[in-house]
Order: structure tokens, then sequence, then C-alpha cells
């Protein structure tokens, strides 16, 4: 009887293969994926900036794990879950350097307990081989904020494109998370995508959408998604450097202590060139002292010279001078063609390492 | 996303169009593999035969729109043979009312506009064949609502307007969610209930088509999030779903400058905490939802048979309807002693631009909204397929419909127009007004031809269970209620008098317009005060708007063949801001050689006036 039944199950599958339409519909997938993701809701709203975000539940109790972003920068941050039920969260715990962080549904002490298929077992997906480049993927994720409530997330589809170091920028600061991650061929650079997932085609856990860079090299938007495994190495004050994991915030949880950094400010360092005042809004970038045994002094620089070009990029004012130089990491050498009088010249120098206290940022611009 | 080719832009892609084809070709030398061929696996190899023929399929359908002078275009989609096609209102808003439109045979074809829904994005069209009574491809219409989040879609059309030869391009993605909702975009253009997706569309894609994977009409691609990328594909597309088109198509292919509908009342989420809440009734107009009873307060509980979970929800499902339209809608209200009541009523929907609020006079005005750039009618054959009119976006379609209409009317209820005289009508029937339960009475009307204290015009009396009632409909200082008489019916007598004037003098009675079709509810038996199913309740039938001695009017016909043009009801509005008088006709005889209704139910608001059945139809010759 029981073998009777298999065979009969057998053979309904094999019609229904036979004669089914080969693009098969992913609709399955897309709510077993959903029912395990939180729409989040938090601080931004203004110039530009989000107000939302996603997040993939990790947990029978309610731990969410979501890119460390601005919106988690509240006391009232909030998610709703798949069934349109709305809930307070707070943030256990964040680590800039993986630019990830965990959050727990409910208030303080409010007892959580999801549904077996509420949540992804995220240790077994980060213990999973790594998706090879070709795969087929599936996006999920709660980009321009389309779903509320009990709306479900957006689906796209797309395949991994490659697998190798992030070099991305945010505005004119360089992304802090510079390790490993899945580049895709689907649109998931959105507001809001950054904490989605992307899955297999079969919905298995891959990886975490990323935030909205911008490729460092080419100034495009990347599409990426971090593995679970993902972890990074960090330079400690002290020199020493520890290895941090996504999988160390999920083990730790509000235990977690975000890895002491060494002090690099982001890219530039030193040239010894000090510009003229930015007062208005597009001071031309005129040098207006130069620091003794400065880089700049060895190259010959005077005041008031005016940059022209950094590495054939072309230099209107102090604002772009400090992005383009922000690039730049120490012991690199850069081309700057200045203009003294009436003539061109091109000069050499070598950025050092950051002297003294925090450098200063140029503001950050709207870019876009 | 109409696209306008900027010159320089055309210039820089002509120029890079053939470095792309040589670097493409180099490519491929360099690529081409030296031994076997990889091998596929064959399910991949069917998939792509089996999108391959889809396309084949649909591809003849796909239209690519032109403005005059080809500055300016879009897509489309035929639908029926006749060459009717379905765009985007944005699309025809740059090409004008009269443009031209390619087909993937490489032909160009004279078009006119037909019907607009300007808030729902949506524009009718129509294709001239190239030879009286040729036919047009056409892609067959899907059933929006079966589809789902993670499904296939095809999108077709012209982005970039890059096709000179007008062969579509092909985008091929991923349906992203349904039943989405999308804000108006600047005051109007909001996209309800849409289907979002993946599948890249980009400028010059707006109105053509989204396919589901059966080469079946799913939606009309016209819109994107776009952000920091510009106007360009961002993986998020939303195509505006057929079903919701559906309910428009006889608005549209009447011509008409059609409006989405408003309920009259706000809601909101009664808390933004726990569990999805209700969904409450925070403020209402004067409207007919607050004359059936809705009021603040109330928790709305499901519209036009869909569930009410959130306002997002109750969004779409809204703007699914045409304005005028009635749906059924259920409601919750908490009593003094937190007793739940659960009500129901059948709402008549007031429209989105406020025409009917605003145009309390019947004074021409612009058509509301965001009105086409004026510009001179291009000389072409399909210019003489279109006129201008207020409140219509081409009357031409219109008077075709309307007097096709008018036509059925005659041929089911044979000529009327040898009787312009008195007509006579003697019943007897039961009384529910007036706290009757159904008291039987005698009940006469007539319209008495020249029987105004004029002498010139006409007169309506009736003497009903004992009482005498008497209007001239065109006497300037009749008083107000006689219009509305007798009490409690709307408004017998104006409605008798507009019966006459519609069947005997037709066009000479007044205005007549058609006014798409509408779905009629038939009234729940006399005096019952059980819950109704409203969906068993309905029949789709086909309108005429009229206009007669100033009071509207609005007439249903039946759609169903053997029974077209049988007038099921109609309605006149003596009060705008009041309940109409409702007439229902049903068992329909031969009376000498005209078709006449023995049963004649009279409602107003939710209540039934009367029912009455004829002894006797008297019509007679004009003195």
């Amino acid at each position: 009887m029981k073998l009777l039944r298999v065979a009969a199950a057998v053979a309904v599958l094999g019609l229904a293969a036979g004669t089914g339409r080969a693009e098969e519909s992913f609709a399955q997938v897309a709510e077993a994926v959903n029912k395990k993701l939180v729409k989040l809701f938090g601080a931004g709203g203004i110039r530009g900036l989000a107000s939302y975000g996603t997040g993939v539940v990790i947990s029978r109790d309610g731990y969410v794990l979501t890119i460390n972003s601005h919106i988690l920068d509240t006391q009232d941050l909030r998610c709703h879950m798949y069934d349109g039920t709305r809930y307070h969260c707070k943030v256990v715990c964040a680590e800039p350097e993986l630019d990830v962080a965990l959050v727990k549904i409910g208030r303080d002490k409010e007892k959580i307990e999801l549904d077996e298929d509420q949540f992804f077992d995220v240790v077994a997906a980060a213990k999973r081989p790594l998706a090879e480049p070709g795969t087929g993927i599936l996006a999920f994720s709660n980009q321009f904020q389309i779903a509320t409530r009990d709306e479900p997330m957006s689906i796209q589809r797309g395949v991994i494109a490659s697998y190798g170091k992030l070099y991305g920028r945010l505005g004119i600061f360089e992304a802090t998370y510079r390790g490993d991650v899945y580049v895709l061929d689907a649109i998931t650079n959105n507001p809001g995508a950054g904490g989605g997932v992307i899955t297999t085609r079969k919905g298995e856990l891959l990886g975490l959408i990323g935030r909205e860079l911008r490729n460092e090299l080419t100034n495009t938007w990347i599409n990426y998604a971090m593995p679970f495994s993902a972890k990074i190495d960090v330079r400690q004050p002290d020199d020493k450097v520890v290895t941090t994991a996504i999988l160390d915030l999920v083990e730790k949880k509000d235990k977690y202590k975000p890895v002491p950094k060494a002090k690099v400010e982001g890219g530039g360092g030193y040239t010894g060139i000090v510009l003229v005042p930015n007062v208005v809004e597009r001071t031309p970038p005129y040098v207006e002292e130069v620091d003794p045994n400065s880089p700049a002094a060895k190259a010959a620089l005077k005041p008031d010279d005016l940059i022209v070009y950094v590495n054939g990029l072309p230099v209107v004012d102090i604002n772009t001078y400090h992005e383009i130089m922000a690039r730049f990491r120490p012991d690199t050498e850069v081309k700057l063609e200045i203009q003294r009088g009436n003539k061109l010249s091109t000069v050499s120098i070598k950025v050092e390492k950051p002297k003294g206290g925090p450098k200063k940022v140029a503001p950050k611009k709207e870019t876009d | 996303m109409t696209y306008r080719t900027p010159r320089r832009a055309a210039l820089l892609l002509a120029a890079l169009v053939p470095a792309a084809v040589v670097a493409g070709l180099a490519l491929g030398r360099a690529d081409a593999p030296k031994g076997a061929a990889l091998p596929v696996n064959p399910r991949v190899l069917e998939a792509e035969k089996q999108r391959v023929a889809v396309i084949e399929k649909v591809k003849p359908a796909v239209v690519a729109l032109f403005a005059p002078g080809f500055t300016n275009g879009g897509s489309g989609v035929l639908i029926s043979p006749d060459g009717f096609a379905l765009t985007n209102f944005h699309v025809v808003a740059a090409t004008g009312p009269v443009f031209k439109s390619g087909l993937p045979d490489g032909k160009l074809y004279d078009s006119v506009l037909v019907g607009l829904d300007k808030v729902g994005d949506v524009a009718l069209v129509k294709l001239l064949p190239k030879k009286e009574g040729d036919k047009f491809p056409f892609a067959p219409l899907g059933d929006s609502d079966k589809v789902q989040a993670g499904d296939w879609s095809l999108a077709m059309g012209n982005p970039f307007l890059l096709a000179t030869d007008f062969t579509p391009t092909v985008t091929f993605g991923l349906v992203s969610g349904t039943h989405r909702y999308q804000y108006p975009a600047g005051t109007l253009l909001e996209y309800t209930d849409c289907i979002q997706i993946d599948t890249s569309i980009n400028p010059g894609n707006s109105g053509g088509p989204l396919f589901n994977m059966n080469g079946e009409l799913i939606g009309i691609n016209g819109r994107g999030s776009f952000e920091k990328r510009g106007r360009v594909n961002s993986g998020v597309g939303y195509a505006i779903s057929i079903n919701q088109i559906k309910n428009f198509m006889g608005q549209l292919r009447s011509g008409l400058d059609t409006d989405h509908a408003s309920l009259g009342a706000s809601v909101e989420s009664e808390s933004e905490e726990g569990a999805l809440s209700k969904v409450i009734v925070k403020s209402i107009i004067e409207c007919d939802a607050r004359r059936r009873g809705l009021d603040v307060g109330d928790q709305l509980w499901s519209f036009a048979g869909r569930p009410v979970t959130t306002v997002n929800q109750y969004k779409n499902v809204l703007g699914l309807y045409p304005k005028g339209w009635r749906v059924p809608i259920e409601y919750r209200r908490e009593l003094e002693n937190k007793s739940v009541e659960k009500k129901q009523a059948l709402v008549r929907l007031m429209g989105v631009q406020r025409q009917e609020l605003e145009d309390k006079t019947n004074a021409p005005k612009p058509p509301p909204g965001p009105a086409a750039p004026q510009r001179p009618v291009p000389d072409s054959p399909a210019k003489k397929l279109y006129e201008a009119k207020a409140g219509f976006a081409n009357f031409y379609f219109n008077k075709q419909e309307r007097d096709r209409l008018l036509g059925e009317l005659r041929k089911y209820g044979g000529d009327f127009t040898k009787v312009q005289g008195d007509w006579d009508l003697s019943t007897s029937g039961r009384l529910y007004a007036g706290g009757n339960k159904g008291k039987f009475i005698a009940a006469d009307l007539a319209v008495k031809d020249k029987g105004a204290k004029d002498g010139k015009n006409d007169r309506v009396v009736a003497l009903l269970d004992g009482l005498d009632y008497s209007l001239e409909p065109l006497n300037q200082n009749e008083k107000d209620t006689a219009f509305k008489d007798p009490p409690e019916s709307g408004g017998l007598l104006t409605a008798f008098y507009h019966y006459r004037q519609l069947l005997a003098f037709g066009m000479k009675g007044g205005e007549i317009s058609h006014g798409g079709t509408e779905p009629l509810y038939l009234p729940p038996a006399p005096g019952s005060t059980g819950r109704v199913d409203y969906a068993q309740q309905r029949i789709e039938t086909e309108v005429l708007r009229t206009r007669f001695a100033g009071i509207d009017g609005k007439w249903y016909f039946s759609t169903k063949d053997g029974s077209r043009g049988q007038l099921l009801a109609f309605e006149v509005t003596p009060e705008r801001d009041e309940d109409p008088c409702e007439v229902y006709l049903s068992d329909y005889q031969k009376v000498e050689d005209k078709m006449l209704p023995q049963r004649i139910e009279v409602r107003q608001g939710d209540k039934t006036y009367a029912v009455l059945t004829a002894k006797t139809w008297k019509l007679s010759p004009a003195k």
C-alpha cells in the first residue's frame, strides 16, 4: 500500500514536470522567505535619508540581523512582521567594522516566541559552502518602503556575478566593511534594501544585502550581499589584529563589544598642504600654506598654487579636492597638476600617514 | 515614462551603435569555444523554447506610439481585432489625440485617442486598419488577481524609442509584488493594486504590455521607483493591473474622460501597535456612504467583497472602481453596551476629481487634471474619428456607443416615436413608504401632453393611495418638492416623465450620452431585513446618462444576448445631494407592438417605496 502511494506520488510529480511550465514560479519560495523577514522603521526621513530598512529573523526568540545603518540610531525602532504585527525593537549590538547590527524584537524583557517557519538558521547558512559565481539567486527586501504591515517584501532575481573584496564608499567616506562580498547583477542598491537577504532559487539563505555604496574606482553603485560567514581583521590600538565575524554577534548577543580600532582616519592621510579657507560654495583649491618637511614641501609646492587636477581628475573646488584626496591611502603616489601664474605643471607627492588628532573631513555633500 | 529623444543623445547613440556591434563581433570571436559545446540542461533549453514561442505569439500586438514629428512616444498593446489598444494616459498626453502607431509588421497606422482614465494613468486608443475590415493581431486579457510575487513576466515595448522598425524590445523578469499601492505622483496619477516587477522598464516602455508566461496581458507598464539613478530601470517597476482596467473598459470604450472613485470618508488604522488593527472611519463628508449609515468611528470591515485590514489595502481596492459605481461595504459599529453590530450597505462612489461637488451648474468646464497641451490636431484620416468635448476624451466614440445603445433600446422595446402624447399607466401594488408594510394600494401615473397651466408644456399627475400629485417639469416656478413627490419616493413623477422623454423623444428629449458600463444590484425582496449577498444580486449593465428638464438621469441596460437593450432600471436625481428615485423594471410583456414592464419597483436610499404591477399602459400619439 505504502509502495503504491509512493508510486502514485512519483507519477503525479512526473506529470507535473512534463506538462508544467518550464518557467517555474518562485511564489512559494517568496512566501516562505517573506515570513522570516521584518520591515524596520527608525531614524531618518530627512535629507534624503531613508527611515526604513529590512532585517532577517535568525532565532525563535526574535533576534534580527540587519546592516548597521543610521535607521538604528533611535529609541523608537519598530518592525513589522510578515503578518502585520508591529513591535518595538532595540539594538542589541553592532559592529561597524562588519557593518552589521543585531536587533531584538520587542520591548525590554518582552518575551517573543516565533513559529518554526519564521526564522532562518543563520549558523547553518554561515557553514554552507560559498555560492559560486553564476549561481542564480533571489533577493528579498523592503526597498523603497513599498511594503508596510502585512504586505510582503519585494522579490527580485539575479545571478552572483563574482565574489571578492568590497571597496565601497559612502559619499566621500570610505565604507567601513572591506571584507568579502557577493557581487550581484540584481539591482539591490536601493533605499531600504540593506538588511534584506539573498537566497538560492530554492530559498536557502546566502547573504545579507548591503548598504547603498558606490564602487571606489568606478563611482558606480554596487549591488552586493555579505555572506553570513563574513569576518574581518581589525587592527587594534595596540597594533594587535583581531578577527571578528557576523556569527560572533549572533553568538554573544548583548555581550558583544565592538572591536576597538586603531585610529586610521579614513583614507587621505597627510600631504602638508593647507588650503585657503573654504568660504564660498565653490572655493577654488588655492594653497595657503605648505608645512615644512611635508610631502608637499618636498614636491616644492608653494602658497598661491592652484590645484587643477588630482591624478587626472578635475578639481573644481575645495570640496572636490577633499573628496578625491580621501580616496588615497598613506604611501600612495599622487599626481597633482598645479597652476602657478600662467603656467601649468605636474608634481608628484607621496601621501603620508595622518598626523595628530582626527583629520577634519569636508562636510558630506549631496553627491546625487 | 514617455520618452523624448534628445537630439544630442540620438547622435551619440548613432555613433555608439556601430562601435558596439564591432566590439560584440570581436568578443564573439575571442570567446568562441574551441571544442564541443557545453552540455546544457534540457530543461533550460525547453524553457528557452517556450519563452521564445510566447514572445513570438504576442509580439505582433505590441504597439509603438509616436507623437507627431516622432520626437516623443511610448508603447501600447492591441486588445481587439478592430484595433483598440491600451496605453498610459501620460503617453497620450504627449502624443495628443491624433497620432501614429507602429506595429512589428513594420507599418505605421493612423491612430486616435478613444478614452481616458487620468487618475489610473490608462488610455484606450484605436488604430485604423489600412483597409476597411482588416483584422489586427491582439493580446488576450489575463487575470491579474492570479499573478503572484515570484512569477516570471515579460515586458514589451519601445524603451528609449530604440526600434525604428517597431520591433518591440523584450525584457524578462520576476513579479516582485502584487496588490501594491503607490501614492499619487503629482496630484492625481495614483497606482492602486498594481503589479511590481524587476523586469526592466525604461522611458519609452510606458503603456506597453506586461505578459505572464502564457502570453496573457496582465498589466500595463507605466511607472518605476526612481531615485539616484535618474529615470532608468532601478529594479522596481510598476504595471497597472489588467483587472483594474477591465472595470474601466466600458468607460474607456465610450470615449469618457473617466474618473476614479472616492468613498467620501477617510480611514485610519486604529492603533499602530501590536497585531493588525482595525481600520476606522476618521472623517466623513456628506455623501452616499454617510446617507447609507457609515459614520465616524465605524470599523470598515470589507469593501467590494475584499477584507480591509490596512489603509493601503483599502486604497488599493478603492482604486479599482470608476466613479459612480455602487459597491457593497461591510462595517462594524460598537454599541454603548460594547456589543458589536454588523452592518452592510450598498454605496454609490463619488469621484476623485470632485466634479460632482464642483459642477453644480451645468456650465461647461475644461476637464480637470493635467490637460494635454493645446495644439492643432494634425491632418490625418484619424481626425474624422475625433471630437473634443468637455468631460470626454473623444466624444466621437461616445456618440457611436450612445447611438448603438439607443438603437438596441428601440430594437428590444419597439418604436415609441409615434406615441409622443399622453401616457397613462394604471397599476395596483404594495406601498412600503410612510411606515406601511406592503399596504395594498392603487396607483395611477400619467404624463399629460401640453397639460400644464400654460397649455404648452407637459404635466405629470399621479393618484397614489388616494392622494393627488402634480408636477410641471418645465415650469420655472414649480416647487422643488413637486420634483421629489410623492414623499419618500425620491421623485416618482419626475422619473415617469423622464421615462417617457427617453422612450418617445430620445435625442430630442434632452442631452444623452453613453456612461460606460456599471454593475446593477437588484434590490432584495421588499421589507426584508436579512443580510444581502450582493454578489448574487449583481448584473452587468451598460449605462446611458441623460439630462431632461435640468435633472440628471441614469439608465441601466441589459448586456445579455437576447435581452440587449432591455431597460432594467433607471434613476433620476432631482436634488443632487439627496438619494435619487430608483425605478427597477421587470416582467416585460408585449403591449401592442411595444415591450413594456409589468413590474415596477420604486426605491429611494435603502428603502422600497412601492412595488407596482401594471394593469394598463396607454400611450397616445401627440395631439
